[in-house]
């Protein structure tokens, strides 16, 4: 069973990405386990940028920081 | 009640007393001095600042004086200056300065700058950064931090400045407001960004930061350049040393575009502005959503390929169905037709040589057994003539005898008695006759 997604860290989470795109282009990829793959590489992708990324909330409390500080 | 005084002067008095004192010390001209710019600014033509000179130990500002350079000087000044030092001519720099001195009644002491020397700017900081770095390096602790990467992703930022410093809001502005949404985190850890105070405050604003080290991803010691800079602090060979050894990287962003300090040639990441620096922050991680973007995009085409191939296969099997089994049949067919016909070829092709070899050896017997047959009978022609011409008979013939006594051929007379009788065979017919 793969680690979830959000006790790997963005390094690993990337480097996982990276993986499944070079076995999917390889000759050895298996049509069988196509849609895991697609599923886990979404989970990973949704994962990563949430963490570059803020939500609407996030944003809300980094901003008031923003006007905190000044 | 106090005695009045029985002299006294008007404030113009006094203050022109100093001007005609000042005027007339021969000293008070042209004379080369040390110290250090502050509040440098243009105005119109002319470029006026204040000139300190400062506690070495204590950083207190121990002499200060107004300054000017008049447009005609400061034009000759200023760009030759800046190409000379690599640095403007501008607030913090220790300068060595021709002035003359002048006092106003109205505006006070005014010292007049007529000549700069570049080489004392230069000589002055580099050698006491050339000194920090050979101290570092002789440590060898000079490339540490030098040689640390910026984390992926590198959000959580922790920042040595002063709120108050020039620069600090600007950093915060650029970061925060990043248009992408990016969820950077940032802490201020406060520390006087001026002064004698630097060093010591930096480092304990670094400690804090290292005591906690697993919260951040890096460091960014900012602060912009301003009135009163001051950059010397930051020349410090106990601060450098902190921050060569940091176990952070540490992004630097000291003062305006051409400042620099020690720091800038130890540490992970130089910028020259602490805009600059957010500008960096913000580029890197949008660099890193631009990958995971790219990564995507990758893996969402592949997907696709892979699933139009399997499909495009699918649909060219499905094609084949219908007529694969008769097609199959025809091909077996013509296989069969085939390897039949190679057969009897190959058949042939093999037996032709070794039927006509056996053609050959039959002639060859053939030939040789009538040879041979003709040879025996000559050979047998010749024995029988040989035999006839040897036998008894044709001796006999030829009027030879043979004579016997008791049935045994007699070949010496002097075997036989007298009395004996013998037998004489001849070619016909037997004679009997007793010896006598």
């Amino acid at each position: 069973m793969a680690t979830p997604v959000n006790e790997l860290s963005y390094a690993q989470a990337v480097g996982e990405l990276e993986q499944i795109l070079a076995l999917m282009q390889s000759d050895r990829c298996d049509i069988d386990k196509l849609s895991a793959m697609t599923r886990r590489a979404t989970e990973l992708l949704t994962e990563c940028r949430a963490r570059l990324t803020a939500t609407d909330q996030e944003l809300r409390t980094i901003l008031s920081q923003l006007e905190n500080n000044q | 009640m106090n005695e009045q005084p029985r002299e006294c002067y008007s404030l113009l008095q006094l203050q022109q007393l100093l001007q005609d004192l000042i005027a007339a010390c021969p000293m008070s001209r042209n004379v080369w001095i040390t110290a250090e710019l502050s509040d440098v600014r243009e105005s119109g033509p002319h470029c006026y600042m204040e000139l300190l000179q400062k506690d070495p130990q204590t950083g207190a500002t121990i002499a200060k004086a107004r300054a000017t350079i008049w447009g005609n000087v400061w034009r000759g000044i200023k760009y030759p200056f800046q190409r000379a030092t690599g640095q403007p001519f501008a607030s913090g720099l220790k300068v060595m300065v021709r002035v003359s001195a002048s006092y106003h009644p109205l505006y006070g002491m005014n010292l007049n700058i007529t000549e700069v020397n570049p080489s004392f700017t230069l000589g002055e900081r580099e050698r006491l950064r050339r000194e920090i770095l050979m101290r570092l390096k002789d440590e060898g602790i000079i490339d540490m931090n030098k040689e640390m990467e910026l984390p992926r992703p590198c959000l959580r930022i922790a920042v040595v400045s002063s709120r108050g410093a020039a620069g600090y809001g600007d950093f915060m502005n650029q970061l925060l407001n990043n248009g992408r949404r990016l969820k950077f985190s940032v802490r201020l850890f406060d520390a006087v960004m001026q002064g004698a105070q630097v060093s010591d405050s930096v480092i304990a604003a670094l400690d804090s930061i290292a005591q906690e080290q697993e919260n951040w991803d890096c460091v960014c010691i900012i602060r912009g350049g301003g009135a009163s800079t001051d950059l010397d602090g930051f020349d410090d060979y106990r601060l450098a040393a902190n921050v060569a050894q940091f176990p952070l990287p540490i992004i630097v962003g000291i003062g305006h575009e051409r400042d620099t300090t020690v720091l800038d040639y130890i540490c992970a990441c130089r910028v020259k502005t602490p805009t600059a620096a957010a500008e960096l922050l913000v580029g890197l991680a949008c660099e890193e959503l631009e990958a995971l973007r790219s990564l995507g995009a990758s893996l969402l085409q592949t997907a696709t390929d892979i699933i139009g191939g399997s499909r495009q296969q699918l649909a060219y099997i499905s094609g084949q169905l219908p007529t694969a089994p008769l097609r199959a049949l025809q091909n077996a067919e013509r296989r069969l037709d085939n390897a039949a016909m190679n057969l009897s070829r190959t058949a042939d092709n093999g037996m032709m040589p070794l039927r006509a070899r056996l053609d050959r050896i039959a002639d060859a017997l053939k030939s040789s057994s009538a040879n041979r047959l003709t040879l025996a009978i000559q050979s047998l022609n010749a024995s029988d003539s040989l035999l006839k011409a040897l036998s008894p008979q044709a001796v006999l013939s030829r009027g030879f005898s043979i004579t016997r006594i008791d049935g045994k051929a007699v070949t010496d007379a002097a075997s036989v008695a007298p009395g004996a009788v013998i037998t004489t065979t001849l070619a016909s017919g037997t004679l009997t006759s007793t010896v006598s």
